[in-house]
Parts: structure tokens; sequence; C-alpha cells
């Protein structure tokens, strides 16, 4: 993937450099390193070429929010810090993901000019990293300094949209299911259709914002595949999503906010997230999280490289949390779930209960009923069309 | 000081020199980038190119108009309620805040420190089902007893209300503040009833505030997407939503851009006709 | 009943106030919840911890620093900007009036979204980096409009004989500016600053564009809502309101010990 700069991106690499060069040193201490937006390893030469070996004197990773453990006494983060003892890169980590649109929308300008975007690590959801790897603003991983990758969950090896797991490593899954409050509804739920159909149910149920997850139930609930999504199926669960909305039936489509009206009783069932209902039940332990007889969703957060990222560096920082020690502790703050095998035994060590947790480490029978949503599908536009009409934009 | 009283004919476009150009490099510029991409197509994958897709607007008004006339409506709504609230508060600490004006206004603008999001999700806990408020409401028989105000349009409109009430308050505070107490004296000397002094006299004095208050809140008010989205169902959905979805998640940067212009042509339209009824010299516009 | 009457008016600004400053009441309860998982919803117990620990979370000190002197420059400068504007469009006879009218209420009727997109689109294209000055060109560009609205309401109600009077009495435009003009206009230009100010230090759409690196407030926020917001935030957003309103409340303390004929 070496390309030579081209006189404009040499331009403006210099212009980047003396913008930051302008900037009044006084606001540059409380500016908090913005300004430079080049690679770890900046030079005139630019876009590191796939065969360097040597680490570069930064890293910068994009990430999350508490995606990574964190020391809240000395508001350090104990794992970057021993990736630093370890190989003298510094690390400069920004919880700057929030939404993977969201972060498309604002890099998808640099990006689509082949610009380096300041970031050698950045971590998105399947579709989205399908669709940076199908565009081409991904640099390949350098596989030989990441022997640790064989230590990747079997089911996570080899998804459609990057089989040999050459431009991505998973960072954290998730599951998608129903959280409820078997309280406040008198029952038990085991089923998409219970949220639609249930008279009690009525004005009390909310749905996710996010496609992936809540049409991967819904067609799961109607009997479909939503990993090799099919129109009719897709169709369907639309027209199922659009009767319960104009019923009233369903109250809301929300991001992550379901959580505050799940605590107080204003909705009593909803598609969640499993990491969300891991805090939830923490304050409100009569909350459960299921997975639907139907099955359930697992989505996963991958580690990519983009345009310009400096791959040796980014490489050798995917194999260090790809140890079963040091994905351990991770786990142990993060809670969703791990993808490296062995951290499981590790994390006993740590705090036992989250060993048996499993939200955090799903057994076999759980992770025989979620499917993982069609990247190819979760980015067709027509598809998407559909979705965004009936959640109301 | 003579340069100056000669070239008196210089002196608003020097005035207007600074801010004018800082809007033109960073608000035209962008815009004309904006009008270009809402004629071009294409998609992620395919590119996109600039084809003179006047279809972009066709699509856009014919497929969104609904949300277009809901978001005037309830950006309408929100500003008529915004103003109802704000009007005698404005009045309150005009003409009885004495020293302690500054700290009212500060408290006015006060929950802006908390970021929208926060304060929305403490309106999500007030209005919440079980809340008081809701209980109150049914209690008094405002509300019905399986009702609920949050996911409703009664809940976007009042969140829009309250997002935007400084923008209405501020201004009206600034037009009352002016008004020489003793013209009300003088009327209230010449016969006039309290009412009377209002409608006569304090009313017309402070309409430049109005108009200023009024456009303030109607305009940003008329692009919101947060409050129908958090406070919402899809049948609150608003203009604003639709462009967000349009640009972040379609990446149908065509159609944003359009419907975008759409919007601003339609307030700008708005703006025009409210002026030349309200008369233009008053405004000072 | 002449009692309610005369205080109806105070009754009502009191109800009035309460009203807005309702859910500050919810965000200042909540900064005592003692949460045991990440979300702040519900009330689990009461504790002092996060006001002995208000910048525990990482990032939140920096996110705050930034917002607030991004906001204070940017409504410095747009207040200055927007205030010469002001005075041109309603003192002045000029050709253009109705074109620079109309690039004052553009801005305003822009979604933020793609005027976000689009001024990223400028600073990409002419390579300037994103982070805190970019964020601080775009806060004034939109605060601009915000000054001039503001500052003409109460221009427009001005009195010009105040100023022929003083100039008439040997003043130059200058110190009749300084010392007839500006201080009568004061209201209408503090209350633009404060509306700028109030617009900057609370934006998200536009500054999440243009923002780089930089994270302001509420795009930390947002940012911490994914996972649940911490109880700090609740204690920073009640910190910097009290102590805005301390500074007021001294500011009144201090005028009341002048002297009287100053003022």
């Amino acid at each position: 993937m070496t390309r030579p700069l081209t006189r404009r991106e040499l331009l403006e690499r210099a212009a980047l450099g003396g913008a930051a060069l302008s900037l009044p040193a006084f606001l540059a201490a409380c500016g908090g390193g913005d300004g430079i937006e080049g690679t770890g390893t900046t030079t005139a030469a630019g876009t590191t070429t796939g065969g360097s070996k040597t680490l570069a004197d930064k890293l910068t990773i994009s990430n999350w929010t508490l995606y990574i453990d964190i020391d809240e006494e000395t508001k350090k983060y104990p794992t970057l810090e021993q990736f630093t003892a370890e190989t003298g890169v510094a690390v400069d980590y920004i919880e700057d993901v929030n939404d993977n649109d969201e972060w498309f929308g604002k890099n998808r300008a640099a990006l689509s000019q082949g610009q380096a975007i300041g970031r050698d690590i950045t971590v998105l959801t399947d579709w989205m990293a399908a669709r940076m790897v199908r565009l081409g603003y991904v640099e390949p991983l350098d596989k030989e300094a990441i022997p640790n990758a064989s230590n990747l969950v079997a089911a996570l090896q080899s998804p459609g949209w990057d089989p040999n797991r050459e431009y991505s490593l998973p960072w954290q899954s998730g599951l998608t299911g129903i959280g409820y409050d078997p309280e406040r509804f008198g029952g038990e739920i085991t089923s998409i259709s219970q949220l639609l159909e249930d008279p009690k149910l009525k004005g009390k149920v909310t749905f996710l914002t996010e496609m992936p997850d809540t049409m991967g139930l819904m067609i799961l609930d109607g009997g479909g595949d939503p990993s090799t999504v099919v129109k009719a199926d897709f169709d369907r669960a639309i027209e199922r999503l659009q009767a319960g909305i104009d019923s009233g039936q369903i109250r809301q489509f929300t991001g992550n906010d379901y959580a505050g009206p799940l605590s107080n009783g204003d909705i009593w069932a909803c598609a969640a997230w499993s990491g969300d209902m891991v805090q939830l039940t923490a304050d409100n332990p009569n909350l459960q999280f299921v997975i639907p007889d139907a099955g359930g969703m697992i989505w996963t957060d991958n580690m990519l490289i983009p345009t310009g990222g400096d791959v040796f560096t980014a490489s050798t920082f995917m194999n260090y949390v790809y140890d079963p020690k040091v994905a351990a502790q991770i786990e142990a703050y993060v809670n969703f779930i791990c993808p490296v095998e062995g951290a499981a035994e590790e994390i006993r060590a740590i705090d036992a209960s989250l060993a048996d947790n499993t939200l955090i480490f799903p057994d076999e029978a759980t992770l025989a009923k979620v499917k993982i949503f069609d990247a190819d599908a979760a980015d067709d536009n027509a598809y998407k069309q559909q979705f965004q009409a009936v959640i109301g934009a | 000081m003579g340069w100056l009283h000669r070239h008196r004919g210089l002196v608003p476009y020097l005035l207007l020199a600074p801010g004018l150009a800082w809007l033109a490099l960073f608000f035209v510029v962008p815009t004309y980038y904006l009008a270009n991409t809402s004629l071009q197509s294409g998609s992620l994958d395919a590119g996109y190119a600039f084809t003179w897709a006047w279809d972009n607007y066709s699509d856009a008004i014919s497929t969104y108009h609904e949300q277009f006339l809901r978001s005037l409506e309830y950006a309408g709504i929100a500003t008529v309620a915004a103003f109802l609230v704000s009007y005698p508060l404005a009045y309150f600490i005009a003409f009885r805040g004495g020293r302690w004006k500054g700290v009212l206004l500060l408290l006015i603008i006060a929950p802006f420190f908390v970021t929208y999001l926060i304060r929305t999700l403490a309106w999500q806990t007030i209005l919440s089902d079980s809340g008081f408020v809701v209980n109150a409401l049914q209690t008094v028989g405002l509300l019905g007893d399986g009702d609920r105000l949050l996911a409703t349009s009664t809940a976007v409109i009042a969140g829009i209300t309250y997002n935007f009430l400084p923008f209405m308050a501020l201004p009206l505070y600034v037009s009352l503040e002016q008004i020489d107490g003793r013209l009300l004296e003088a009327a209230e000397d010449l016969y006039a009833s309290k009412v009377k002094a209002f409608l006569r006299v304090t009313l017309p004095l402070s309409l430049p505030g109005v108009f200023a208050g009024t456009l303030l809140t109607f305009i940003p008010a008329a692009g919101d997407f947060i409050n129908a989205e958090l406070l919402g169902t899809p049948r609150q959905s608003m203009i604003g939503n639709v462009i967000q979805s349009k640009f972040l998640v379609l990446t149908d940067y065509g159609e944003a851009a359009a419907l975008s212009f759409t919007l601003m042509a339609a307030i700008l339209v708005l703006i025009a006709v409210y002026t030349k009824v309200l008369g233009t010299e008053r405004m000072g516009v | 009943m002449s009692f309610l009457r005369r205080h109806a008016l105070t009754a009502y600004a009191l109800v009035a106030f309460g009203y807005l400053l309702l859910p500050i009441a919810v965000v200042i309860a909540f900064s005592f919840n003692d949460p045991l998982g990440r979300f702040n919803y519900t009330w689990s117990g009461f504790t002092f911890r996060h006001w002995e620990n208000p910048f525990g979370p990482p990032g939140l000190r920096e996110a705050i620093v930034a917002s607030l002197q991004i906001a204070a420059l940017a409504s410095l400068v747009a207040t200055i900007l927007g205030t010469l504007v002001a005075l041109a469009l309603v003192r002045y006879g000029f050709r253009g009036r109705g074109l620079t009218n109309l690039l004052i209420f553009m801005p305003m009727t822009t979604p933020e979204i793609v005027m976000g997109a689009s001024l990223l689109a400028l600073f990409l294209n002419v390579g300037v980096a994103t982070g805190f000055w970019t964020i601080f060109i775009a806060h004034v560009m939109f605060d601009i409009s915000f000054v001039v609205v503001t500052v003409k309401a109460r221009l427009a109600g001005f009195d010009r004989h105040l100023e022929e009077a003083a100039m008439d009495l040997g003043a130059n435009p200058f110190t009749t500016f300084a010392r007839v003009t500006l201080p009568l206009i004061a209201p209408g230009v503090a209350a633009g600053a404060l509306l700028a100010f109030a617009l900057s230090v609370d934006d998200f759409v536009i500054t999440l564009f243009n923002a780089g690196s930089t994270i302001t407030f509420p795009l930390y926020v947002w940012g911490a809502a994914r996972v649940g917001v911490p109880p700090q935030v609740n204690v920073i957003g009640t910190m910097i309101f009290l102590v805005a309103a301390g500074l007021m409340l001294a500011s009144v303390l201090v005028q009341t010990r002048r002297p009287k004929g100053t003022s």
C-alpha cells in the first residue's frame, strides 16, 4: 500500500505543521495536544510503508468512551502505561468515537482524499469497519508483528468482510438482546413478539436506532437469518415495526438513553446492550437481560489502522492487548465481551465473579443463540433508507 | 479625526468590515461548498459528482414536506410559548430587578452550563410517567390516567421552548430595560389604567425586543433535532432529524444539502414577511 | 387583593425561575447520588465523594477548561464584531443593507450539521489543522448573528437626541460613543455577550466536526453518555453555575458599597 506523496499532500502536511507552530504558546498548553494532525512518524516521506519495522515515538488511538481500563485515582491508563514502559512508545489515547456514523461523517472528507487523519488505530463496529475496508480507507495489519492474534476466539476469526483478519482485530464485543423489568411487567419476557404484541407493554417498549441491532432482532423473531439478510424478511420486519409504531405499542427509538426510562419504569422492556445492562443491574438488581429464544445479536468493535497510520507500531500494540493477561486487565474494567481466548482464566485472579458473569464471558449456549448482522446489508442504502423512514428521519 | 469626518460615508463600511469579513470567509465560503454539494449526486462507493442534480431539491420537498411543516409548526408554537413565559419575566427583571439584574440574567442562561444533553435528560426524569409532574396533572384532570407526557409532541415542543427561553428573554429584557419609567408615570398622570399604559406605551416600545426575541427563537428552533430525537416518537420527527439522518447515516450529502437550503429559504421568506408586517424602521432593520 | 396584584409579577417571576431552574435542581440533586453502576439514573444513596473529587474522570477538567476558554474568547470577539455591525445597520444608510441583513440571518437558519461539515471542508482544503482555534473560529461565526440581532433591539429604541446633545456640547464622535452611546447600549451588548457565551459553551454539532482532538465539555458529556455520565459532570455544571452566580453577587455587593454619584 505504498504510494509516493503527491506534492499537494506534502504541502498540506507542511501547512499543518505551520499552522501548529503559529498557535499562541499560552494556549498551546491548554489546547491539549491538538493542532498537529500528522502521524506518529511524520516525515517528509509520509506514509509508513508496510515493511518498516521500527517503532514510532507515539501511538495515537481513537476509541469509544470507557473502553479501556483506567485508574480513577491517578487518571492514568494502566494498560497503556505498561505498553509505554515495555516498548518506549508514548500513547495518545483519545475517546472521540461516540457513534460510527458520526465518526465517519467527521473523517470522511479527509479519508476520501487519501489524507491521514492523525490516528494510528481507530475502533469501529463491524459494519463500519467493513465500509472502511471496502473503501480502502485502512492499512493492512503487519501480521508478523501480531503473533498473539492466534488468541482470537474462534467465533470471530473469519467475518465475511475481512475473512483473513488482514485489516482488523476485535477490541470488544457485545450482545444485543432484551432488557426488561420482570417486576413491573409481572412476568417473563422471552421474545421480541411479546414486545410488539403484549397489550400490557403498550407504550412501554423501545427499540434501538441502530439498524443492525433492531432489524437483527426483528428478523430473528420473524424466523429469518440476519447474517444473510433476505429482502422479504427485511420487508416483513419493517412492516411489523411500523405497525408497532402506528398502534403506539412502541414508545420510541433510542440510542442508549433507554437506560434512564428503564430504570425509572417509563419503559418496561426494550432492545438493549449487554454492557449497559451490567451497569444498570448494579443499581437495579431486578432488571434482566435476556437473549430472546429466537436469537439475539452479537456485534464487535474492531481495531483498524486508518490511512496514514503507523502500521508497525499499531500492530505491536494490537499484539500487546491480545496477551490474555493484558486482555483480562482491560476486561475487568470494561465489562463488555472479551475477544481474547484465555482471558477468562486470567481474570479469575483479578475478580472471580467477573469470570463467571455470562454477559462478559458468554458460555457456549449463549454464543450459539447469537448472530452477527450481515455487514453488506448493514451498509446497504436501500435498507437503511427503509429503516430510517420508519424511525422517523 | 478630520479624515474620519471627511470620509463620513466610509464609516458604516468600516464598522461592517471586520464582522462581515469573518462571515464572508467562514460562512459564505462553506455555504458555497454546500450549494455545490446540493447539486451533486452519487454514493460513498461510486463517488460524488456535480451533476446539476435538481432532483435533490424536488425530492426534498415532495418527500419531506410533512417534516418541514411540522418543524415550522413546532418552532412557531415554541416561540409563542417562549414569548408568553419570557415577557413577564423580562419585565420583572427590567423594572423590578434593581441591583440584581445581572444575577437574574445569569440565572436565565444558567441551564446552558450543564449542556443540552444533561438538561434534556433531567427533563426526562422530571416528566417521567411516574414523576410528580405527571401525577399532579392526572390528579387535576389535565392528563388522562394512562397518558404520558414524554414521547409526545407536547414534550418535544416543551423541550424546544425551554431550550430557547434565554434567546427570547434576553432581547426582550434589553428592550424593556431601555424604557424610561417616566413615560409610564406620564401615562398614568394622564389617567391611563395600568393595563392601558402597558398596551399603549410599554408594549410598543418593547417591539424591537419582541422582534429580536422571536427571530432568535424561531430560527434555530426550526432546525432543531435533539428534542425530537430524545423526547419524541417517529411521528414527531422534524426536518432537522431528516437532515441529520441523510448526512450521517445515509451519506446522502446532496440531499442533506438540498434539504438545508430549502429550510433556509423557507425561514428567510418567513423573516421577510414578518419584518414587513412589523415595520422595518422601528426594528432597526 | 391589591397585595396579590402588586406581588403577582414577583410571584410569577418566582414560578418562572423555578421552571427555568428545575432541571438544574435535578442535576444538583443527582450530583450527590452514589450510584453503584456507571449510570446515574437511580437514587442509590447520598454522598459527597463526587464533590470531593470533581475532576476525577480523566479528561473532564481539560474539557471544561477548553470550553470556558473558547466561550470567553469567542463571545468577546463576536460581541465586538457584532456590535460594530449593529451600529452600522441601525445608524447609517448604506448600499448593501439588504445583503448585510441576509448575511446576518443566514447562519442562524443553517442546520448545524451541514454548517459544521462545510466548515470542516474549508479547513481541510486550505490545510488548517482542526482543534482549539478552528472551534473558536466556528463559534465566533455563528455568535455574530445573535449579537447583532440583540444589540439592534437596543439601538432601535435608542434616543439619538442624547448623542446630538453631547456633540452640541463639544464632544467628538469617539468621546460621544464612549461616554454616551456605549453606556446606554451596554445592557444590549452585555445581553449579546451572554447569549454568545451560552451558545458557545453549549455547542455540540459544529464543534464536533471542527474539534480535531480537542474535547469540549459538550463533546465530553456526549461521549460519556454512551456508558453513563459520571456524577462529576453534575458537580461541574453546578460548580460553574455557582461560581458565575457568586461573581455576579459579588459585583452587586461591590456596587452597593460605591459612594453614590459615581454609578
